[in-house]
């Protein structure tokens, strides 16, 4: 079980480091998904199966393809040097002004951000230094009994595994009712936001982006023939 | 036998590279995706907690505490389903104005 935890920690800290190293927005989604699968890993060692198993459900499942999806839709071309995905780059700088020198490789690495960097670094060391200050009581995980006998409400005992679906769902449904409840309403406001934020702005007038570009002094928008299929007809 | 400040060390691990993503980079969808790393390190945190508490003849009696953290957990996901989903609608509305992804296009708030 040592060596499995080992394995699948080493896999998703490999998988967040593409994440933030890779210039390029596609391999730092793909670091993700891989992250996403060792932690997975992690939970499944830590007899939590359920969570394990909602996590790939969730996670590499539903998040990872609407990112895909934004990505897809709603992502700049990468520049073709790489200082401007870091927080040091000039404020005037222009991404098309740029031009790729012949014969030489693009970046494949975002340009590191030394004052990030030394945030995070500190951040690291509180929380290590919290973790080694830790009371004795905190260390060697016990053994837990695979199999619990639970009073049903219908009456009798049943055995239940830690960490199922069955297991689980006495802590939501015994303990924590309204949590749950809570929480339907709260992704049910979040399609609905979702819904609202995106359609108000396609609906929005053709005149009006006219006006808003112009006082941005830009040229006509390319998204413009994108949101309007029906000018080509007209 | 693993213990629990090793799961620690790994959660605070993960935090950290996602922090640094978060700080560091300035492409919208970039900094959420780092941001999910953030969530899931503290999910691991949550996980092994339970793992711990579970373990310890204390909470034994009752089945539903021992699975807290994990429920915990699963409530985190569905608060970052939440939140992803709000959070890629206001990328692509973003988007949709401005025709950049970056976070210095979006520096105010008003269209």
């Amino acid at each position: 079980m040592e060596v499995f935890f080992i394995l699948s920690s080493v896999v998703a800290v490999a998988g967040a480091v593409l994440v933030v190293s890779q210039r390029v927005a596609i391999y730092s989604l793909l670091g993700l998904l891989i992250s996403f699968a060792g932690t997975a890993g992690v939970y499944y060692t830590l007899d939590a199966g359920f969570v394990a198993v909602s996590q790939i459900l969730v996670y590499a499942g539903a998040i990872a393809v609407l990112f895909l999806f934004v990505l897809m839709f709603a992502n700049d071309a990468p520049p073709e040097a790489g200082p401007l995905t870091t927080v040091g780059a000039r404020k005037d700088f222009d991404p098309g002004a740029v031009t790729q020198p012949e014969g030489r490789a693009k970046p494949r690495l975002a340009m590191p951000s030394p004052l990030a960097a030394l945030v995070s670094l500190c951040t690291l060391a509180l929380l290590y230094l919290a973790i080694y200050k830790l009371p004795p009581g905190f260390g060697k995980f016990l053994n837990v009994a695979s199999q619990t006998e639970v009073a049903k409400t219908s009456g009798g005992t049943e055995m239940v595994e830690f960490g199922s679906a069955r297991g689980i769902s006495y802590a939501i449904f015994d303990r924590f009712p309204l949590a749950f409840e809570v929480v339907s309403l709260l992704i049910f406001a979040a399609i609905l936001g979702a819904v609202l934020l995106t359609r108000r702005f396609a609906a929005q007038s053709r005149a009006e982006a006219e006006a808003l570009a112009r006082s941005q002094g830009l040229s006509e928008p390319e998204g413009e023939v994108l949101e309007k299929p029906e000018a080509h007809h007209a | 036998m693993l213990e629990l400040p090793t799961v620690l060390f790994l959660s605070a691990t993960l935090f950290c590279i996602g922090l640094y993503g978060v700080l560091s980079r300035t492409n919208l969808v970039l900094i959420l995706m780092a941001l999910e790393l953030m969530l899931n390190s503290a999910n691991i945190a949550l996980v092994a907690f339970s793992r711990h508490w579970a373990g310890q003849s204390l909470n034994a009696e009752n089945f539903a505490v021992q699975h807290t953290g994990q429920f915990f957990s699963l409530m985190v996901m569905a608060v970052a389903a939440a939140e992803v989903g709000i959070g890629l609608a206001i990328i692509v509305a973003v988007f949709r104005r401005r025709h950049a992804s970056d976070v210095r296009a979006a520096t105010e708030l008003k269209h």
